[in-house]
């Protein structure tokens, strides 16, 4: 006998379809992944860039660019419990967003070999839960399509959480092949006025062409051996 | 005219009101973040010499950025000048409020009317909308819409943030009854 994962309805929300119940309208495939992001809930994507061109009253050689895609989209699992399988919504879900990001980013920043650093978020509006959120982006269906798009092999840092419309989230990027390489660490900080609403979620992708500007805090490689010695004789 | 960063937001609208917006709409704002040109001169009786540095060159940034952000058309637009809190309002105004400015914006746009605009003094990451109205004619309703928006890191307090904004449409679903039916 096998056993299906039970999608468990709150109590009032019983009218309430999960949103990808909507692919089942459409007899056709969808004419590119913009429109199946959009038959699997997207409402909105916004890229946002950065061209740092000088910092500290100093121009580098050559200018910072960074970028982050942001989808907006239903929550998939909205009105389901805590004890919902997540997987199926998410290897259907994740996917799509990760293509539609990282072509974006391709877009502002590309090709993938002008990409140095990169990152992920999400955050989950406040009638979800933050797993929802892990969902779409701490799978390979979301981190393997970013990754072998954007030619990387390191793990993708990130960030995620849960929040009203309007706040901010500042998502980490390190380098795609170099993860300790630290003149990759490196922010972007990201908001929408209107997003994600209760029943939402926001799901980013970041990238960027280079190092910080001026960065000169060595290095893994450079440092000296620190431990707690060195607070020694420091107070009474 | 000193530029410390060059920031540019496209929001691509997919769905308003649970449907589907076809074409989609996009708005897209592009913002330099420039020293102010008066910053630290006292109170500066003559812009002229200032505007004159970098209104024009300002518009010529900025106004091809919108036009590539939107894929090469509009129908609104508007403007946004965000002065850092050590400078005057005025000094955001002078360089926006000027055909050497704008004319950038509207000549790559082929647009005629006046844009539309916000000038406020804010600390960085300060929270502003920019008004966007149709670029021909500003009474059409359809198009009268806001997009917000905020630099995080900008306008540092001798700065100033100057950007424009464009749509290539009106607002999603936009269903109100023309200006004229209620003449």
């Amino acid at each position: 006998m096998t056993t299906t994962p039970t999608r468990l309805q709150k109590p009032g929300l019983g009218a309430q379809k999960p949103s990808l119940d909507r692919l089942n309208d459409f007899d056709e495939l969808p004419a590119d992944f913009d429109e199946l992001a959009w038959r699997l809930g997207v409402r909105s994507i916004t890229v946002q860039r950065e061209e740092i061109i000088a910092d500290g009253g100093a121009s580098p050689d050559a200018p910072l660019t960074q970028a982050a895609a942001i989808a907006v989209l239903a929550n998939p699992w909205a009105g389901t419990d805590t004890q919902a399988d997540l997987a199926p919504a998410a290897e259907q879900v994740a996917p799509v967003l990760a293509k539609v990001l990282t072509d974006r980013l391709l877009d502002a920043l590309g090709p993938a070999s002008a990409i140095e650093a990169f990152g992920k978020g999400a955050v989950v509006g406040v009638d979800g839960e933050l797993e929802h959120a892990g969902a779409l982006i701490h799978t390979p269906y979301f981190g393997n399509i970013m990754r072998e798009m954007l030619e990387g092999t390191s793990v993708l840092c990130f960030a995620d959480g849960r929040s009203g419309p309007s706040a901010s989230i500042r998502v980490p990027m390190w380098h795609k092949t170099h993860a300790t390489s630290r003149d990759h660490y490196q922010t972007i900080d990201l908001r929408l006025a209107d997003a994600p609403k209760a029943d939402e979620l926001c799901v980013i992708a970041a990238a960027s062409t280079g190092p910080r500007p001026f960065a000169r805090i060595g290095d893994r490689r450079t440092d000296g051996a620190v431990t707690t010695e060195i607070l020694k004789g420091l107070t009474k | 005219m000193n530029i410390r960063k060059i920031t540019t937001v496209t929001e691509e609208i997919l769905a308003e009101g649970g449907r589907r917006t076809d074409p989609v709409i996009t708005v897209a704002a592009v913002a330099a973040v420039i020293e102010n040109p008066w910053h630290g001169q006292g109170f500066v009786e003559d812009l002229g010499p200032g505007i004159d540095a970098t209104a024009s060159e300002l518009g010529a940034v900025l106004a091809p950025r919108v036009m590539e952000a939107l894929g090469g058309t509009l129908e609104a637009y508007g403007k946004a000048a965000i002065v850092g809190l050590s400078g005057e309002i005025e000094h955001g105004s002078a360089l926006i409020h000027t055909l050497k400015f704008g004319n950038h914006f509207r000549d790559a746009a082929q647009a005629s009317t006046l844009l539309p605009a916000v000038e406020k003094r804010g600390e960085a990451g300060a929270v502003f909308d920019i008004p966007l109205k149709h670029f021909t004619d500003a009474t059409i309703r359809s198009h009268h819409q806001t997009f917000e928006w905020r630099v995080a890191d900008a306008p540092h307090p001798g700065e100033i943030l100057i950007a424009l904004a464009g749509s290539t449409g009106g607002r999603p679903q936009q269903r109100l009854a023309s200006l004229s039916t209620e003449q």
